[in-house]
């Protein structure tokens, strides 16, 4: 686990803070998105999906400070929309490190070089730059040619800068595993602190509605790319929840984790789905019906979902939560997850055919179950 | 989550290959019939889950375009509201849904006819005829 100690003590203290004090429902991660406007324009995507007047308005940092304030988490995640769009996004990044939080400030990374001198590098501040895999599987995924490189570029003059920086990648139906691990090569060369991975939501809004992984696809895919690990990959995130995505843990989801505030207000019940807004944390809290919502609800709009804005927090809690947890972390911190089983479902994948455009374009790959 | 959604079972989650996508229903344009309370308030709901803008008339005879983004359903019509921007003014507004006579789903859908299948052709296309850093952008702010 490629996190650093003071960020994970900060996050266990917090947790058991909130277990010592009963709390049943606390945040993890606060995700602001401090505006919808974006400069790429991805098929998997159902966040930017607008009129101008919408995309053009924005939070103001005060709003910004006013809702971190009131939630409380320790973390900051800054997704969007290109947060780099937003005109006073130094000012908003530099009120929440004097609040001591910890933030990955998302973006596709095509104007990080330039944006990079306003920024001053802090324990507290990582780029997490959008990268869906190696060159032409990410230029395809954002639907730009050049996107892969641009962002590369952003990247290693963050991590020149002394800036913390992470990986973050989605995948879809089609993804080749043995791309995504070499994926994983590349990314580590180029002094990243660790991947951050997920696979995609079925957002309603998305322009391509055919690709969205289902669970059984999903524990699959992840079990081939991430068993066998090697030594220099590192991931920014809790080993727990990769083991969820393998499919050697269940785990149910908790929404209000990674709570979103956006120019609507705080969405109701999650980061994914739009079921309604609240006008403070408390009312979300109070208001939503949380029990229609997760995999055990039976809510078909829930089905899919195996993303880290619902999973990871359990993952976190059940890690920093109890000491069986906390051993399993460890424990998975320095595995390797060696597998034959997992190592044959790698190399027996198989993509159907072979058009130009292969990662993506590929129909159903040959993956067995894992019957973890 | 409403009443009459089919749910599914823990396995047949846990069975899951692909994910369904949404069919979307082709709303640019319509002009519900609002006869009833009924009427309205599932018109309202499609509203709400439109991307794009609406033009609400009011009892009054005032005119909105509006982009709703949220809806409180109460008992009675006044008890319920909608949420909404307005491409004019920078603050969010509410209105009852008993204020409300009428509504026409004018603006663009922005979430509609875009699939990865187009993409795709059209790369090729371009790709073919010697284009180079081809990409898709993001719709026009204006």
């Amino acid at each position: 686990m490629a996190i650093p100690i003071s960020q994970m003590w900060t996050v266990s203290t917090y947790v058991l803070r909130n277990r010592l004090a009963g709390k049943k429902r606390y945040p993890l991660v606060l995700m602001l998105e401090p505006l919808f406007r974006c400069s790429l324009a991805c098929a998997g995507c159902g966040k930017v999906q607008y009129p101008p007047h919408i995309l053009k308005k924005q939070l103001t940092p005060e709003e910004c400070f006013a809702a971190v304030e009131e939630c409380g988490a320790p973390m900051v995640s800054i997704p969007g929309g290109e947060p780099l769009l937003h005109p006073q996004i130094v000012e908003i990044v530099n009120g929440l490190i004097a609040r001591k939080k910890y933030i990955y400030l998302c973006t596709n990374a095509l104007e990080l070089k330039r944006r990079l001198p306003e920024f001053t590098p802090s324990k507290y501040l990582t780029f997490s730059v959008h990268l869906d895999g190696q060159r032409e599987h990410h230029d395809f995924s954002v639907c730009r040619e050049g996107g892969y490189d641009i962002a590369v570029e952003g990247i290693r003059e963050a991590v020149r800068r002394g800036f913390r920086v992470t990986t973050n990648a989605t995948f879809f139906d089609g993804a080749n595993p043995h791309s995504v691990r070499a994926f994983f090569d590349e990314v580590m060369t180029m002094g990243v602190e660790g991947i951050v991975l997920s696979p995609g939501y079925s957002y309603d809004k998305a322009p391509d509605q055919t690709r969205f992984l289902g669970r059984a696809r999903v524990r699959r895919l992840f079990r081939a790319i991430l068993s066998n690990r090697k030594d220099s990959w590192k991931f920014n995130m809790s080993p727990l929840f990769l083991e969820f995505l393998m499919g050697d843990r269940n785990y149910e989801c908790t929404p209000w984790g990674m709570p979103a505030f956006n120019i609507f207000g705080w969405q109701k019940p999650c980061y994914l789905l739009q079921e309604g807004y609240a006008e403070s944390f408390a009312e979300l809290l109070e208001s939503t019906h949380w029990e229609e919502y997760g995999v055990a609800s039976g809510n078909p709009k829930c089905a899919n979902c195996m993303v880290s804005c619902g999973y990871e927090t359990t993952a976190v809690i059940d890690g920093f939560g109890s000491l069986s947890g906390f051993f399993a972390m460890v424990r998975g911190t320095f595995s390797s997850y060696r597998s034959d089983k997992a190592l044959k479902l790698l190399n027996d994948f198989a993509p159907e055919s072979h058009a130009p455009l292969v990662q993506i374009a590929t129909s159903a790959p040959a993956l067995e179950e894992t019957h973890a | 989550m409403t009443a009459e959604i089919l749910k599914y079972t823990l396995e047949q989650v846990e069975a899951l290959e692909l994910a369904p996508g949404t069919d979307h229903q082709q709303l640019e344009g319509w002009v519900p019939e609002l006869a009833s309370d009924d009427d309205l308030r599932q018109a309202l709901e499609k509203a709400f889950d439109f991307r794009g803008d609406v033009t609400l008339t009011l009892k009054s005879g005032d005119r909105i375009e509006a982009y709703i983004f949220n809806r409180h359903t109460g008992a009675t019509l006044a008890d319920s509201w909608i949420q909404y921007f307005t491409p004019a003014a920078q603050d969010k507004r509410k209105v009852s849904y008993a204020e409300i006579a009428r509504i026409e789903f004018t603006g663009k859908d922005r979430a509609a006819g875009k699939h990865w299948e187009d993409w795709v052709k059209a790369y090729n296309e371009r790709k073919a005829a010697g284009e180079k850093n081809i990409a898709l952008k993001p719709d026009a702010l204006e």
